[in-house]
């Protein structure tokens, strides 16, 4: 299969997914239409569009950071949650959000600059082109202390609630979002997406070993600082207003590149609209209570990944 | 004569046995105290209970010692009355192997518990007469339900709710408010917006600070609830103890709800 025709196999998976999202309970929504027709457009407007838009632009953040990062670090368990950005930009939201006090954009600033230490941080540990064991330890180990330093932070928060954040902040959510906050993620997470895509070819290049793609007039110190930045301010983006999501971002490139010849800048696009239909799909579920109690979203993203993961491994042995 | 002297001696007896160094530990025990307490007679309440955030008596602890819930804390101190109410549970039990005298008070569950832990506290601190009136002002507050009860949602941040048979919600019926049942205990913005209740209480508690709970209550979509839900704020710290601080509050909402 071509990526061409798998990226229009999964876009219109899409549209049922997003009609559904936006559509939930239609009886619900035809009968406060017919009570009150504003209410009506201020569930769809104001609470349906931006959980809809959310879960479309992280889902696809996720699933293209992950791809971009796979394919830089050439290592199948490169991806935002497994190596640590995610925590990172919770850690980051968290601090600016109950220590600075600040409003949706200083936590998404705070989610970015998380995100991007916590990266750094990764590539000084274990270097650019390390074994898959030095990665995923160094990432472990990151993620293991964001996780810590995020149960930490909210401990010693002055909040009353802030105990009750600990679960956002580490399954994430995106119920009850507003436009505002789809309004600050949405541009951000565009352009660093746009960004990323735009490597696409220098990515397929670098699949060859660095020195051909040198060769081949890729300047890989530039693309490795382009990714790690992009993804970086991607994911932030993404944990400053829906929490950390787990799982997109490693699962979702697997299952794509088989089927594009395993190139990955050619995994890019599929990658992006695999993420959206899966986290549009476990937001609807989520939806959906379960003996009575209703799902976060990280445990069924969990739930389906960690699964994958042990795949992984018993594939790799 | 004889009976005279008795009872003189046993007011003389209990006026020595009213305890002049009292430590409190808890936000809950703060309240009573700070309620109860004759002027001087309390040196110490937690550090929750000294915060205006989160305590409406908080200007009445100025200039007390300030503990974090632990008897090691109050200790040096010397207090001859320790008052607990829940926190760490082993501290009522340290405090007793320490020979201080001890009052663990329990969480109320129904009106009359937070009567009797006014009178427990009032008793112990030797205030009968300063109880017996917080006593009558919580009489007074549940003593009327209006004729015209409403169903009613009390929400704080992030939508949680409270049960409606708790104690809160037997407060609240006082103010002529009946909390919905809601499931799980937490309500989503579109659940409250499609199908919302008579009168909204918001609760709010410390409103300046940034979380995801307390967003949830700035929504913007919680501007297009139809006109006719009553929408009433009040203070989330009178909430937290449930104890006698609520009967002014009771009595706010009930005027507010008759105008």
């Amino acid at each position: 299969m071509t990526a061409r025709r798998l990226s229009l196999l999964l876009a219109l998976a899409l549209v049922p997914l997003t009609l559904a999202s936006l559509l939930w309970d239609p009886a619900m929504l035809q009968s406060v239409a017919a009570r009150d027709p504003g209410l009506a457009r201020t569930i769809l407007l104001e609470l349906r569009l931006p959980r809809t838009g959310l879960a479309l632009l992280i889902g696809a953040s996720l699933g293209l950071g992950g791809a971009a990062m796979q394919g830089l670090l050439r290592n199948p368990l490169a991806s935002p949650d497994v190596l640590g950005p995610s925590t990172g930009a919770s850690l980051g939201a968290v601090i600016a959000g109950y220590f600075l006090g600040g409003g949706t954009l200083a936590v998404a600033a705070g989610g970015i600059s998380g995100a991007l230490l916590a990266l750094a941080l990764l590539l000084a540990l274990a270097g650019p082109a390390a074994t898959t064991a030095t990665l995923v330890l160094a990432g472990v180990a990151i993620s293991a202390l964001g996780g810590a330093l995020v149960n930490l932070a909210l401990s010693l928060a002055p909040s009353p609630y802030a105990l009750y954040d600990v679960m956002f902040w580490l399954l994430g959510s995106l119920a009850d979002r507003s436009l505002p906050q789809l309004a600050v993620a949405a541009p951000i997470i565009i352009i660093a997406g746009g960004v990323l895509l735009a490597q696409r070819h220098s990515l397929d290049s670098l699949a060859l070993g660095e020195d051909v793609a040198t060769s081949l007039g890729v300047q890989v110190p530039r693309l490795r600082w382009t990714i790690v930045v992009a993804t970086g301010v991607m994911v932030g983006a993404g944990v400053a207003v829906a929490g950390g999501i787990g799982f997109i971002g490693l699962i979702v490139p697997h299952l794509v590149r088989p089927l594009v010849g395993n190139r990955p800048g050619a995994a890019l696009v599929p990658s992006a609209l695999g993420g959206a239909a899966l986290l549009l799909a476990a937001d609807l579920a989520v939806r959906v209570p379960v003996n009575g109690q209703e799902l976060k979203l990280g445990v069924l993203t969990a739930l389906i990944g960690a699964p994958f993961f042990l795949w992984l491994v018993v594939r790799g042995r | 004569m004889k009976l005279l002297a008795a009872l003189l001696s046993m007011l003389a007896a209990s006026a020595a046995a009213a305890p002049a160094r009292v430590a409190s530990l808890n936000l809950c025990s703060d309240e009573l105290a700070l309620r109860l307490a004759a002027p001087g007679q309390l040196v110490s309440v937690s550090r929750l209970g000294a915060d205006p955030d989160e305590s409406l008596l908080a200007d009445r602890a100025r200039g007390l010692s300030v503990n974090r819930g632990r008897v090691t804390d109050v200790v040096a101190l010397a207090p001859d009355l320790v008052l607990t109410s829940g926190g760490d549970p082993n501290a009522a039990a340290t405090a007793r192997r320490l020979g201080i005298k001890t009052l663990e008070l329990q969480e109320p569950h129904t009106l009359d518990d937070v009567r009797t832990n006014v009178r427990r506290v009032a008793l112990a601190l030797g205030r009968v007469a300063a109880g017996e009136a917080v006593v009558a002002k919580i009489d007074a507050a549940t003593s009327v339900t209006p004729a015209h009860v409403v169903p009613a949602l009390l929400v704080g941040g992030g939508g949680l709710t409270i049960a409606p048979d708790g104690l809160a919600a037997h407060w609240l019926v006082h103010a002529g408010l009946i909390q919905q049942s809601v499931p799980r205990g937490a309500i989503s913005l579109e659940r409250l917006l499609s199908n919302p209740p008579q009168v909204i209480v918001f609760s709010r508690y410390r409103p300046g600070q940034v979380s995801t709970n307390q967003g949830w209550l700035s929504h913007p979509a919680l501007a297009a609830l139809p006109a006719n839900v009553r929408r009433i704020e009040t203070d989330g710290r009178a909430w937290t103890c449930l104890g006698p601080l609520l009967a002014g509050e009771i009595t706010r909402l009930r005027h507010v709800m008759a105008q």
